[in-house]
């Protein structure tokens, strides 16, 4: 591992990420709050300072990464953008803890919050809110990738690296224009919802908030009550739609868009997360419609509710907090399950639930024929045995993760229903949880130790774990160096 | 005719055994050692590659009329008939045993326009159809299907207990659009007539519309129409196999089990089928056939390229209680033996293929459907000259070796009776034994 090569490549990547603090300056100037601009500011220098110092402390002239490289240039850039990230909330007299909390979920499209009262800040900081989300939706590396022509050799290590999921598809063969392609998607649909919002009633910053951190799948609102506070069904029912979009791997819609929307029905992993989708809401919906609601608003909380939290989204239509235990159980379930691999979604993605039931039964099926070949195949292709290995360390580093977090959370002292579903809702990126850190609550009241954990889990769960594992094994370190010694 | 052959193998020499007589003859192969099966035939016998363009001028590539590639590798054959079309030579046929372009229409006619070759021939492709037309009806021995499907063709074997014994043919309640066209009793092959009366251990051959095939299956074998899901083992994966593992994979009430002994072609194939069960082992392993219940199967078809580890794999089926067995069988000679001990069916590749290329340089305006018994009787499609004059079956005349089962007119399919008429543009399908074939076609050629 060449430290000197992560240096630089990083560096490169956050210079221009100090570009991105000119966005929520532009609307300090609009609304003219202009108490807060010093946070922005401060942060964008800041970044680009950082970035372009550590662009020419490396000096590789042409730098190619290694696997294990990108690894730690994904891993170092997320928790370095989100330090920096934390500039503009410390500058408004947000605890340091907070601050890394809050930016930290942004970023990783989480959408937990440690706000209690949203009048306290100005509409600059909730747009830098939701602008984080936006950014961490469809990945910081992913932008970076399309907007910087040469960065590294390699570069499509550190892509596939953040990708959610297990997925490697190259829509085009330059892996650059693979990132433009995706980008353009994604802000073509923020786009689409931005006006789709506006024009079913919702005021116009409002609406651009939303769309961008729906179509981020991350939960973020200007709203102290979150979708509820605007009490609009049509609203909801835009947002059910872009919800459920932004949890479909943005690979095959863009395949789809191409005029193929067989692929769709083809893609297993689609079909599941359909199903799955129309299962929970009916189930949802009908406990709430027997607990005495009206059929049509049941089935239209039901639907947010199950889209919210599986596509990890995590707004609030109504206080679900309220709601019945079978509800509320169905919901923790699905923060289980999360998107489509390639999506905006977090959590430990549909696509891997699919792969260990299919090979849960091919084992079963192996038990009965014991010289059977019995490949597991999605899609009526073999997975490779080495896919099928790293899906179930996945799982289980995510369940001994969940477990680890659940016993520090409550061990600081929370109750055990918000223990386990803070811990459920930050590592699986989806934002609110239950009990005390329900809906219409917030994270602000937890133990500073817990924040710090929870902060962890949000950054190892958005890069699916492993990435962040493997950087912790010695021998990584033991090989460190600064520099490739110079061949003879 | 002037005829090169490339290639000394089994297909070459059975080529040459029955053309040497009528045609001039030349066999290339690039072992010497052929020379000593091929001394008693009278043909020229050169030494070397069938791909030297200079030994193909020795053979007097540029007067010949036809080129037939049957080496054991596709790509010489390939590049054989095609250099061979280059230098003048009227017609090429090229076998191939495995290659993948020759999967789809597209493949065969860049072959023709690439390589300049006329027809290829896939003998395991063919295996494999007939093994698949089989097994798809239940109860038959053999079977084949003409006119997209329309009509079909299928061999019983006769029980002590089938309806059709012990009675004479007019006698018999057949369903409507079924015709007995063919008796093997004993050792002869004979077309039956109105009095003729099938005897228990018979095989008879029916042709008859789809419909009435359908209907004829109840009443021969109730039990195997009846049942829903039938079990299907394969032993051995090779091209073969596969095709035929294939065919049978997407088919509904066909629970499909294929024994590979190879580990990476068993991973392939378990890629390639989507829901039959793939077992690594040998075909001949008991331990393995017993515990995965092989005994239970209805239908079990050893593919293996060795008839003697077939014919093990089979008999064991058969004594764990498989239905049903059939083989492929790569020596002729093996033909009759397997199924004198006890083999349902035993199939060779290359026989089939190489009466149809027989056929090919012999027949004139009749084309061969299917070979019966080995050749003993064959099936040939006719068509009636347009200045024939239309005329009822009875008053036709036609041979006492050979039967007129179905006419085909108009994309319509008639089985006929004696009062059917005959008229010009008809496409007949007639079954015949020896000479009567010719008797039949002499009989429209003369009309005109």
């Amino acid at each position: 591992m060449r430290l000197s090569i992560i240096i630089k490549v990083t560096g490169g990547i956050l210079r221009v990420f100090g570009l991105m603090f000119l966005w929520p300056m532009a609307v300090v100037a609009y609304y003219e709050e202009w108490t807060d601009l010093g946070g922005f500011a401060l942060a964008g220098v800041l970044a680009a300072s950082i970035g372009q110092a550590m662009w020419l402390a490396g000096r590789e002239r042409e730098p190619d990464l290694r696997r294990i490289e990108a690894l730690a240039v994904v891993a170092g850039t997320w928790l370095v953008v989100a330090l920096l990230g934390s500039v503009p909330y410390l500058w408004v007299g947000l605890a340091p803890v907070d601050a890394v909390f809050e930016s930290m979920s942004g970023f990783t499209t989480t959408g937990a919050t440690i706000f209690t009262d949203f009048s306290l800040f100005g509409r600059g900081l909730l747009f830098w809110r939701s602008l984080t989300q936006w950014l961490g939706g469809m990945g910081v590396i992913t932008l970076f990738v399309a907007i910087l022509p040469r960065l590294a050799m390699g570069v499509g290590r550190i892509f596939f690296a953040e990708a959610p999921g297990p997925t490697d598809e190259k829509l085009t063969p330059h892996i650059r224009q693979t990132a433009v392609v995706l980008w353009r998607l994604y802000a073509g649909l923020t786009l689409a919802e931005f006006l789709a919002l506006w024009v079913a009633g919702m005021p116009v910053y409002d609406s651009l908030c939303h769309a961008m951190t729906t179509l981020a799948a991350g939960g973020f609102s200007p709203h102290a009550l979150s979708i509820a506070g605007y009490d609009n069904a049509a609203v909801e029912w835009i947002i059910c739609v872009f919800m459920f979009v932004a949890g479909v791997n943005f690979a095959l819609q863009y395949r789809a868009l191409l005029g193929r929307p067989g692929v769709l029905v083809r893609d297993e992993e689609f079909r599941a997360y359909t199903g799955i989708v129309l299962v929970a809401a009916l189930l949802v919906t009908g406990f709430l419609w027997h607990a005495g609601g009206e059929l049509t608003v049941a089935f239209r909380h039901g639907l947010f509710q199950t889209l919210s939290i599986l596509t990890t989204t995590g707004y609030a239509s109504v206080d679900f907090q309220l709601w019945s235990d079978q509800t509320r159980i169905i919901l923790l379930g699905l923060m289980f399950i999360g998107g489509c691999a390639g999506s905006a979604a977090g959590g430990p993605k549909v696509i891997r639930h699919v792969l260990i039931g299919r090979y849960t039964l091919t084992e079963l099926r192996r038990t009965l024929h014991p010289r059977g070949v019995l490949p597991v195949k999605i899609g009526g292709k073999v997975v490779p045995d080495g896919v099928m290995r790293t899906v179930l360390v996945f799982f289980l580093f995510y369940v001994l993760m969940f477990a680890l977090c659940v016993m520090a959370v409550v061990l600081l002292g929370t109750d055990l229903i918000t223990g386990i579903s803070a811990t459920m809702a930050t590592l699986g990126n989806v934002g609110p949880g239950l009990g005390q850190v329900g809906p219409m609550a917030n994270y602000g009241h937890l133990h500073p130790l817990s924040k710090l954990v929870l902060t962890g889990a949000m950054w190892i769960g958005r890069l699916e774990i492993l990435t962040v594992l493997a950087l912790l094994r010695p021998e990584v370190w033991r090989s460190a160096h600064w520099r490739t010694p110079a061949r003879g | 005719m002037q005829i090169i052959i490339i290639g000394g193998g089994e297909i070459g020499y059975a080529l040459a055994k029955t053309l040497a007589s009528d045609h001039e003859l030349c066999v290339l192969d690039t072992e010497p050692g052929v020379a000593d099966r091929f001394g008693l035939l009278d043909v020229e016998l050169l030494t070397g590659s069938g791909t030297s363009s200079s030994l193909l001028e020795r053979a007097r590539v540029s007067t010949c009329d036809l080129l037939i590639g049957c080496t054991g590798l596709d790509e010489v054959n390939i590049v054989a008939c095609s250099i061979g079309s280059q230098l003048g030579c009227r017609r090429t046929i090229c076998f191939v045993s495995k290659e993948d372009f020759v999967h789809t229409p597209e493949g065969r006619e860049s072959l023709n326009e690439h390589f300049g070759i006329d027809q290829v021939v896939w003998p395991e492709a063919q295996l494999a159809d007939a093994i698949e037309r089989i097994i798809m009806a239940p109860g038959s021995v053999d079977a084949g299907v003409f006119v997209g499907g329309e009509i079909r063709l299928l061999e019983f074997r006769l029980g002590s207990d089938s309806p059709l014994v012990g009675r004479p043919i007019s006698a018999l309640d057949l369903p409507y659009g079924v015709v007995i066209v063919a008796v093997h009793h004993g050792e002869t092959t004979s077309i039956p007539h109105g009095r003729t009366v099938l005897d228990p251990g018979d095989k008879v051959v029916l042709m008859g519309t789809r419909k009435g095939m359908k209907a004829l299956q109840g009443q021969l074998a109730p039990d195997a129409a009846k049942r829903r899901l039938r079990r299907v083992t394969i032993i051995g994966g090779g091209d073969v196999g596969l095709r035929l593992a294939q065919h049978l994979d997407s088919e509904p009430g066909i629970q499909l089990c294929v024994v590979e002994h190879d580990h990476a072609r068993g991973e392939m194939l378990a890629a390639t089928l989507g829901n039959a069960l793939i077992l690594e082992g040998d075909g001949t392993d008991l331990s393995l056939l017993e515990s995965e219940e092989i005994g239970r199967s209805d239908v079990l078809v050893s593919v293996i390229d060795n008839d003697e580890r077939n014919l093990l794999a089979c008999l064991i089926g058969r004594q764990l209680g498989v239905g049903s067995v059939i083989t492929r069988v790569s020596t002729p000679a093996n033909l009759r033996l397997f199924e004198r001990v006890g083999i349902d069916v035993a199939l060779s590749a290359r026989g089939a293929a190489v009466a149809s290329v027989l056929h090919q340089i012999d027949g004139g305006r009749s084309s061969l459907l299917a070979v019966l018994e080995e050749g003993q009787a064959k099936v040939i499609e006719l068509t009636v000259p347009t200045g024939f004059p239309a005329t009822a079956l009875r008053n036709l005349g036609v041979p006492n070796g050979a039967i007129i089962g179905s006419i085909v007119r108009g994309g319509q399919v008639i089985v006929p009776r004696g009062e059917d008429r005959i008229e010009p543009g008809d496409h007949l399908l007639v079954c015949a034994t020896g000479s009567s074939a010719e008797e039949i076609r002499e009989l429209f050629t003369t009309g005109q």
